[in-house]
């Protein structure tokens, strides 16, 4: 009996082993969690004189028409408003438009400065410098503004230019790597391609000298 | 001939009142104007008209249990405190250059307006009366005698109530910023807002040359939004032609 069931035990290791050796590689299926980052780019490009249209009104009751001067081309060159009297008020339609695109989902945020204050040249004044607090400002562009719209300051920057009076931007690497709060001009707070167009206002002090004046206005565009 | 002496007066009536019209005419002319840019930002609150307390707790809450917060494994990506920094993305296009030719003002020397901005550029004003003392000044000249004239730009007779804006509504509406000389006195008049003509700021006799300060006083309503507002006010030089 005993003969028997050692026989037929046998005979089961063998059919089993047999069958084992015959049979197809087991499959197993699960699953993995993989967590990543897509890293947040931010590009930005600003146009002057971005819409046909563009250049300088106002200057009401100084006796001149304003016109914009030959630097100012379409989708280009110099925000240019031509001559200005001082003590007046002019509005420089579509002056400039930035667009950005950023997959920062947190939105950005954009700073407008000058890279410093307003340069008199041809002649040079004395002192040769004229504040650009309180006589250049930004406001969105909308065909109903005039010179009189309320608009926002811009201001001279804490950073350092590069390049002759900022040409090549402004290094805010001393300042802690981002302007300042007050010159924020725009934010959102979504991703995308985006733009905005602006207006620029000029108000003349009657304490003004008689000069040419230019600047770097300045755009830095940082993700939220 | 009776008739013919009647119709030679009428002429002649005629004739003296069109040359005193005439001479009216040519008494004065605007010798030029300038505008004033006041900016003003209403700050956000309206003073409180109430005060609501909070609830007070009457009897204890029978429904207290423990509170269950939901938590991800791993609770930061980066830990708070840590010597890490992540670097935001930013862009900074080419700088858009701005350019403009500085003239001498011709009529400089008849009138002038000599800002006195804040340091903020513009002001901040709470709901309800603020008075800004010397928020410019006027410098006024001529040759002959002249008055000053003042008016809220934009303004018309008939444009009604509506048609104004804070802070210088239209007439009727009375205007919520008003000025004083306090050269002249402590009175302060609501800004005209009738249209061009305007009230009479001060007045110069022949070859006087002034300058006085100009008191600014607002009053908010509680009905005006916050935000951001300008008032133009336009100031004409009336000139005794020679």
């Amino acid at each position: 009996m005993r003969r028997r069931a050692a026989v037929i035990a046998a005979a089961t290791l063998i059919l089993t082993t047999a069958r084992i050796a015959h049979a197809a590689p087991a499959v197993t299926t699960g699953s993995a969690q993989l967590n990543y980052k897509v890293l947040p780019t931010v590009k930005a490009q600003v146009v002057p004189n971005y819409l046909s249209g563009f250049g300088p009104t106002g200057g009401l009751g100084s006796g001149l028409t304003p016109a914009a001067g030959p630097s100012a081309v379409l989708n280009g060159g110099t925000v240019d408003f031509g001559n200005v009297v001082v003590g007046y008020q002019y509005l420089y339609k579509y002056a400039a438009q930035v667009k950005v695109q950023t997959n920062d989902s947190a939105g950005f945020v954009v700073y407008g400065e000058g890279a410093t204050d307003l340069n008199g040249s041809a002649p040079v004044p004395s002192p040769a410098t004229y504040p650009i607090f309180s006589t250049l400002y930004w406001l969105p562009s909308n065909a109903s503004n005039s010179p009189f719209t309320p608009a926002t300051s811009f201001n001279k920057t804490n950073g350092n230019p590069i390049g002759a009076n900022g040409l090549n931007g402004i290094d805010y690497t001393p300042v802690g790597g981002t302007p300042s709060p007050i010159s924020v001009v725009w934010t959102s707070p979504t991703s995308g391609n985006l733009v905005q167009g602006f207006d620029y206002e000029l108000r003349l002090s009657g304490a003004m000298p008689a000069s040419q004046f230019n600047v770097y206005i300045v755009y830095t565009v940082i993700g939220n | 001939m009776r008739y013919r002496n009647l119709a030679g007066l009428l002429a002649l009536a005629v004739l003296a009142v069109l040359t005193f019209g005439s001479q009216a005419d040519a008494l004065t002319g605007l010798k030029t104007f300038k505008e004033v840019v006041i900016s003003i930002v209403v700050t956000p609150s309206p003073a409180p008209v109430g005060w609501l307390a909070p609830k007070k707790q009457g009897l204890p809450d029978p429904f207290v249990r423990n509170v269950q917060i939901a938590s991800a494994g791993a609770a930061w990506d980066v830990a708070p405190g840590a010597p890490v920094m992540i670097a935001q993305s930013s862009a900074q296009p080419t700088p858009v250059p701005v350019q403009f030719v500085a003239k001498p003002d011709p009529n400089a020397a008849f009138l002038r307006v000599i800002p006195h901005p804040p340091g903020a550029g513009f002001y901040t004003v709470p709901y309800g009366t603020t008075v800004l003392p010397c928020a410019f000044e006027i410098f006024t000249f001529y040759t002959n005698s002249y008055k000053l004239q003042d008016w809220g730009y934009n303004t018309t007779k008939t444009g009604g109530p509506n048609s104004g804006t804070f802070p210088i509504e239209n007439y009727p509406t009375v205007s919520d910023l008003s000025w004083a000389v306090p050269d002249f006195g402590p009175i302060f008049t609501p800004y005209w807002n009738q249209g061009p003509g305007g009230e009479t700021t001060w007045s110069g006799i022949k070859n006087q040359s002034q300058q006085h300060c100009i008191d600014l006083k607002i009053v908010v309503p509680n009905a005006q939004p916050a935000g951001s507002f300008t008032a133009t006010i336009q100031y004409n030089l009336y000139v005794t032609l020679p």
